[in-house]
């Protein structure tokens, strides 16, 4: 066993998972409390990497930075947090609020409608072309951590560490504060909810907000280590993100957490042996077909996956 | 109920028939010569403007219009563009093909850009007389064997590509161990094999990757490079995911260096510090010859960066437009005017020797590939 090869495998894993761990959580969120899969969310990934990709070039870009890169990154998190929240009560009011009395394949095909139209936008306004943070301008491939072989970019250290911060503000915010349990009982049962006196529009917009904002921060993250983005990247990571959600429980916020970092270490661990597993026959391009395998599998014998709890319902 | 069942049975007959009746008449026997009237002809751009190669779509499209409205300026003629999206997905570059297979305006067809597009639409665009001239679909089975007799293309063909790679890495590069990566697509797996085939030939250690089209996270891949590898080879579409795979070689402390195929030319997106890639026209922005039409161009896309594709594709809609002006010497013409024009194609060229064709639609002599040494994200040709 190469056991470089398996820690570089476990950090890549672990950073791509806590970049989708972050989708997920949006997705848990919003099916929490409306039972809707918001399939623009990897879209408003793909907004939130553009809207940091405007904050990098309104301070000059990464070769001729007019402020610190701490400042820079602070700067483009928080810029792409509010703009992607924003944009998240946009589609809720406008794409979701209007169907909620609706049958439930109405607005998942408004979500669908509302992917394109977001994805058409940005084509639109920023055209096809790639982009790029030229992160390795911010900060050099050398700098991090160095143990024997192994390499950790601090790029990488900075999205593992302000993923774990966000997850955790996230869990703070659900279960200590008023909102979080005004969340978790519109998620139980949203009339009775409201007889208690919860404004559930009001929770439903804020919860919008807040996946929303964590999938804008996704988007800056995968620019930053990811080094490319266009208007048609949020596509994957929204699978992805999904996948997550659904394997650690979709509703569920530690599961979410959980089914991010599982998904991003299965995609990687394949990548790096599915060949030696199959002596040659499968290449590494079908790592995809490992992960979304895991999908299958869980919605055929778990389809509450690791947290979630199964729906019964009583008769 | 039972007026229900008939009714539903009733229409999915009729659905049925009407379904199979216009699918006869799009892929049916060869379809009637159309006659245009000159002063209406529309040229159908058949390229990814959507999807992941979009950027490569759009800056094709952009160097076709300019092409369009140069040629109208000067010889007075009244050329249209339609497009016609592919989204770099076969299935629907077939649609498209029978899109403009059945619109009577369009009398050639610029492209179709991707290799696979071609291979779906070709006998298409054969059936309905249509000419289709790609500047950048270089699969080398295109044209071999029986050809569409309705195509051609305007660049070399990866059999010339390949074998200049294979010849650079293990001849100039010296490598003795190199690492082959695909994107799973028709362009890319067949270089790849056909690049591999012939470094194994030449004694050079060689292993495969895949990813795919759209990856943009190479970083487990790059685990799989041992510190022994000198060079990777990445067959891509896509120029970002060449960059990528370079800065994330350094990240690991990899020495390997990236070689990209054309698909990865682009000065403004693939900067390695340390790189190759070769291309199957020189860039005009590094050519002192052609900074009239690179002066003009910018003029006209108001400095939209591009690289080696859009180039190739003005070439591509100068063959075809030149065709259907020599077709129109009497005022009208049919399609079969213009593919007998296409074919007899003797033009002078911005991106290499004056392009003619050969019996299967190649560019005569071949044409060649041209290597670039990138240092630093500065271009240098080297080969």
């Amino acid at each position: 066993m190469d056991w470089d090869k398996v820690v570089q495998l476990t950090v890549n894993g672990l950073t791509g998972g806590a970049v989708y761990a972050l989708v997920a959580l949006g997705f848990s969120m919003v099916y929490g409390i409306l039972k809707l899969l918001n399939l623009a969310h990897g879209d408003i990934v793909m907004v939130g990497s553009f809207i940091g990709w405007g904050v990098l070039a309104a301070l000059g870009g990464a070769q001729d930075l007019r402020v610190a890169v701490w400042l820079l990154l602070v700067l483009m998190i928080l810029a792409a947090m509010a703009g992607c929240g924003f944009l998240g009560i946009a589609i809720e009011r406008f794409a979701y609020r209007p169907l909620r009395r609706a049958p439930r394949i109405a607005p998942l095909i408004s979500a669908l409608g509302v992917s394109f139209f977001i994805q058409n936008s940005v084509l639109l306004l920023w055209g096809a072309d790639f982009r790029t943070y030229n992160s390795i301008d911010l900060i050099d491939v050398e700098v991090g951590l160095s143990w024997g072989p192994l390499n950790v970019w601090a790029i990488r250290l900075i999205v593992m560490g302000s993923a774990v911060v966000m997850m955790a503000a996230l869990w703070l915010l659900v279960t200590r504060t008023k909102l979080g349990k005004a969340m978790r009982a519109t998620a139980f049962d949203r009339e009775a909810a409201a007889m208690m006196g919860i404004d559930v529009d009001r929770v439903i917009v804020k919860t919008f907000f807040i996946g929303s904002a964590l999938a804008g921060a996704a988007g800056v993250l995968v620019g930053l280590v990811f080094f490319s983005f266009n208007y048609f990247t949020g596509f994957g990571y929204g699978l992805k993100g999904f996948t997550a959600a659904v394997v650690g429980g979709i509703g569920s916020i530690p599961g979410a957490m959980f089914g991010g970092i599982f998904i991003g270490l299965a995609e990687a661990f394949s990548v790096g042996y599915i060949e030696d597993f199959t002596r040659g026959r499968l290449g590494s391009a079908f790592s995809d077909l490992v992960v979304f395998a895991i999908l299958v599998l869980f919605m055929l014998f778990r389809p509450q996956g690791i947290f979630g709890k199964p729906d019964v319902k009583k008769v | 109920m039972r007026k229900g069942v008939i009714a539903a049975a009733l229409a999915a007959i009729v659905s049925a028939a009407v379904v199979s009746a216009a699918v006869a008449n799009t892929a049916g026997p060869a379809a009637p010569a159309q006659v245009a009237a000159c002063t209406n002809v529309t040229l159908g751009f058949v390229g990814p403007l959507t999807g992941p190669a979009g950027f490569l779509g759009q800056e094709q499209l952009s160097w076709a219009r300019f092409a369009v409205s140069k040629f109208n300026r000067a010889n007075r003629t009244r050329l249209r563009i339609a497009l016609g999206d592919t989204r770099l997905e076969a299935p629907i570059a077939r649609t498209v093909a029978r899109r403009f297979v059945s619109n009577r305006g369009v009398m050639g067809i610029i492209g179709p850009s991707e290799s696979q597009a071609v291979r779906v639409g070709g006998n298409l665009y054969e059936r309905a007389n249509l000419a289709a001239v790609s500047g950048s679909a270089t699969a080398t089975d295109l044209t071999k064997g029986r050809p569409f007799r309705t195509f051609a293309r305007v660049v070399p063909t990866d059999a010339v590509q390949g074998p200049t790679i294979v010849n650079y890495v293990s001849r100039v590069l010296r490598a003795d161990n190199v690492v082959v990566i695909d994107s799973q697509d028709d362009y890319s797996v067949p270089l790849a094999t056909a690049v591999i085939r012939g470094l194994n030939a030449r004694n050079v250690d060689t292993s495969r990757e895949s990813v795919a089209a759209d990856d943009t996270d190479f970083s487990s891949i790059v685990a799989n490079v041992g510190n022994n590898v000198d060079v990777v080879v990445f067959a891509t579409q896509v120029a970002t995911a060449a960059n990528t795979l370079s800065n994330q070689l350094r990240e690991q402390g990899k020495r390997a260096v990236v070689f990209g195929t054309d698909g990865a030319y682009s000065p403004s997106q693939y900067k390695p510090r340390n790189g190759y890639v070769s291309v199957f026209a020189p860039d005009l922005n590094l050519d002192p010859r052609a900074r009239a039409i690179v002066r003009e161009y910018n003029r006209f896309s108001n400095n939209r960066d591009f690289g080696a594709f859009g180039p190739a594709t003005y070439m591509a809609t100068w063959v075809l437009a030149t065709a259907v002006r020599s077709a129109c010497a009497d005022g009208r013409a049919t399609r079969a005017e213009v593919v007998q024009r296409m074919r007899r194609t003797n033009v002078p060229s911005i991106i290499g020797p004056r392009i003619r064709f050969d019996g299967k639609g190649d560019l005569r002599g071949g044409g060649s590939f041209v290597i670039y040494r990138v240092t630093n994200g500065n271009y240098r040709a080297v080969g």
